[in-house]
């Protein structure tokens, strides 16, 4: 991946979300993520913490302002160039997300097989290395709805982190999870920030990240009067 | 108690409710609805009636085109896209060819040998290919076909992505750059759209030959199948040759079509329960509206 240094990776310059299409609050939203950052965003609601991932990939209509992402603004994009651009986003959503009709591998490497042309072998080498990394045996070819909870969690990390995307959107996969993801997590988000990837991790509880506390670069929390910044000791 | 009853809600009748109210008391009249006022209701529901059938009817040609557009366009055929094409393709080829060829078979038995036999009895043994042309392959076929297509696949697709819309997974997908019509629409529509080809001749042969067989079996005619199959390519016109796979064709494609949008289309308030008879009368309706539209012109 070529790391993208040309001013934030991801930008809310005064966005207001529509209420209607988002149901966050109708506020204005403004941040910067530079490459290699990471920052946690605390959203007690797990519906509204999807939502902000959400219009930080450019779903969600704007009343005013504006999001950006590595320069560009997402209302300024045509579909072809909407997809392209999303599909440098690595993301962990506690949206349904697996399709049934596809077995886990082929929905793990999906994304990659869409947007890049990395050769199958190379996708399904990555695959495999990573789901080990995350404690899995290897790649689970079953159908996901047979898959358990921890492993469902853990494939969902390896599905995010494929690929070395530019920004990772991580609605919490630590929370509920067993313990033994927490280093393979962590190692999994340095790694793509020493390569230039953003990361926003989107959290319910502000226990989960103290251990990492040294490299977060910024602190948020969702409120009803929009992104607040919390001060860290 | 006064000695009046009324039963049902409050006295304001709303659009959906039916402009009723039971009063038992002489001295107190039923509030009665002006005439105007109920030809406007009845009015305003045909019309929210059409415009929801014609948005759909619309959906359906807009989505229609696209289809044909961006299937000419090299980078929409991603590897993702022919992954689907193919997996759809073979369910529905592979999974309905014991069917296609059984109700072929059916329909030899109850129509073509029936033509043959009441032709040959009548002495219009002549007129048997351009009948059966004319009847079982240019009408019945592409009916029967698309109806197969759409108890087996068709709603097999409205229900999967009704589910998925349902469910969030489209969004999800939308949300990392995978466009659902270029990932499902696309592929499923025109996989129906070869799979009701290859279906639909599947099906006129099979119905053809099994017609044939019953003849030459009850002694009704003595030629060699290869004169019968002659006598009903002889008696096609070269219009024939175009519009009986065209018709094959567009059947798998609009069935295809409105499976999918059926279920890309389903909102928070679907369940099961809703999409299944939406999907099957849309499905009938659109088979139904093919095959008139090419006989009409035709």
């Amino acid at each position: 991946m070529e790391a993208y240094s040309a001013g934030p990776l991801l930008e809310l310059n005064k966005a207001v979300p529509s209420f209607e299409d988002s149901g966050l609050p109708p506020v204005s939203f403004s941040m910067k993520l530079m490459p290699g950052e990471c920052m946690i965003v605390e959203a007690r609601d797990p519906s509204r913490a999807t939502m902000f991932a959400d219009l930080c990939s450019g779903m969600v209509e704007l009343e005013s302002g504006q999001v950006s992402f590595m320069g560009l603004d997402w209302a300024n994009l045509q579909d072809r160039e909407l997809n392209a651009l999303r599909g440098r986003i690595g993301r962990i959503t506690r949206r349904a997300s697996w399709a049934e009709f596809m077995p886990t591998h082929l929905g793990i490497i999906l994304q990659q097989l869409h947007h890049t042309t990395r050769s199958l072998d190379d996708l399904v080498a990555e695959a495999v290395r990573r789901s080990e990394s995350f404690g899995l045996p290897g790649v689970p070819t079953v159908s996901p709805s047979l898959l358990s909870d921890t492993d469902l969690t853990r494939v969902s990390c390896v599905r995010a982190f494929m690929g070395q995307p530019h920004l990772l959107l991580l609605e919490d996969p630590l929370e509920g999870g067993s313990p033994e993801l927490y280093n393979s997590f962590l190692s999994s988000v340095t790694e793509a920030r020493d390569r230039g990837a953003g990361v926003i991790w989107l959290v319910r509880s502000n226990a989960v990240w103290q251990s990492y506390r040294q490299g977060i670069t910024s602190t948020w929390r969702l409120a009803d009067d929009g992104l607040v910044a919390v001060r860290m000791a | 108690m006064s000695g009046s009853q009324q039963t049902g809600g409050p006295n304001l009748p709303s659009d959906d409710e039916p402009d009723l109210i039971l009063q038992t008391d002489a001295h107190k009249p039923a509030k009665r609805i002006p005439v105007h006022e109920w030809i406007r209701r009845k009015l305003a529901w045909i019309g929210r009636l059409v415009r929801r059938q014609a948005r759909f009817f619309l959906v359906v040609l807009g989505a229609g085109w696209g289809v044909i557009f961006e299937s000419f366009r090299s980078h929409a055929w991603r590897r993702t896209v022919r992954y689907e094409f193919v997996t759809t393709m073979n369910n529905i080829i592979g999974g309905g060819v014991s069917a296609s060829l059984f109700a072929g078979m059916l329909t030899g038995v109850a129509a073509v040998s029936q033509v043959i036999y009441w032709l040959g009895l009548t002495g219009l043994a002549k007129m048997t290919g351009s009948i059966l042309v004319n009847v079982v392959i240019r009408e019945i076929a592409p009916i029967l076909v698309g109806i197969l297509l759409l108890g087996r696949n068709g709603m097999l697709s409205a229900t999967e992505l009704g589910l998925l819309t349902i469910g969030g997974q489209v969004r999800s997908m939308q949300s990392v750059g995978m466009d659902p019509f270029l990932m499902l629409v696309l592929p499923r529509t025109l996989a129906f759209t070869v799979a009701g080809f290859t279906l639909g001749i599947l099906f006129s042969m099979s119905s053809l030959i099994t017609g044939y067989v019953m003849s030459r079996i009850s002694g009704v005619i003595t030629n060699p199948i290869w004169t019968f199959l002659d006598d009903v390519a002889a008696a096609m016109s070269v219009t024939d040759y175009a519009v009986i796979p065209l018709k094959f064709i567009m059947v798998g494609f609009v069935v295809g079509l409105g499976g999918c949008l059926t279920g890309l289309t389903a909102t928070n308030e679907d369940s099961l329960r809703t999409l299944l008879p939406r999907g099957f009368s849309r499905g009938m309706l659109i088979v139904m509206m093919v095959s008139v539209l090419f006989s009409l012109d035709l």
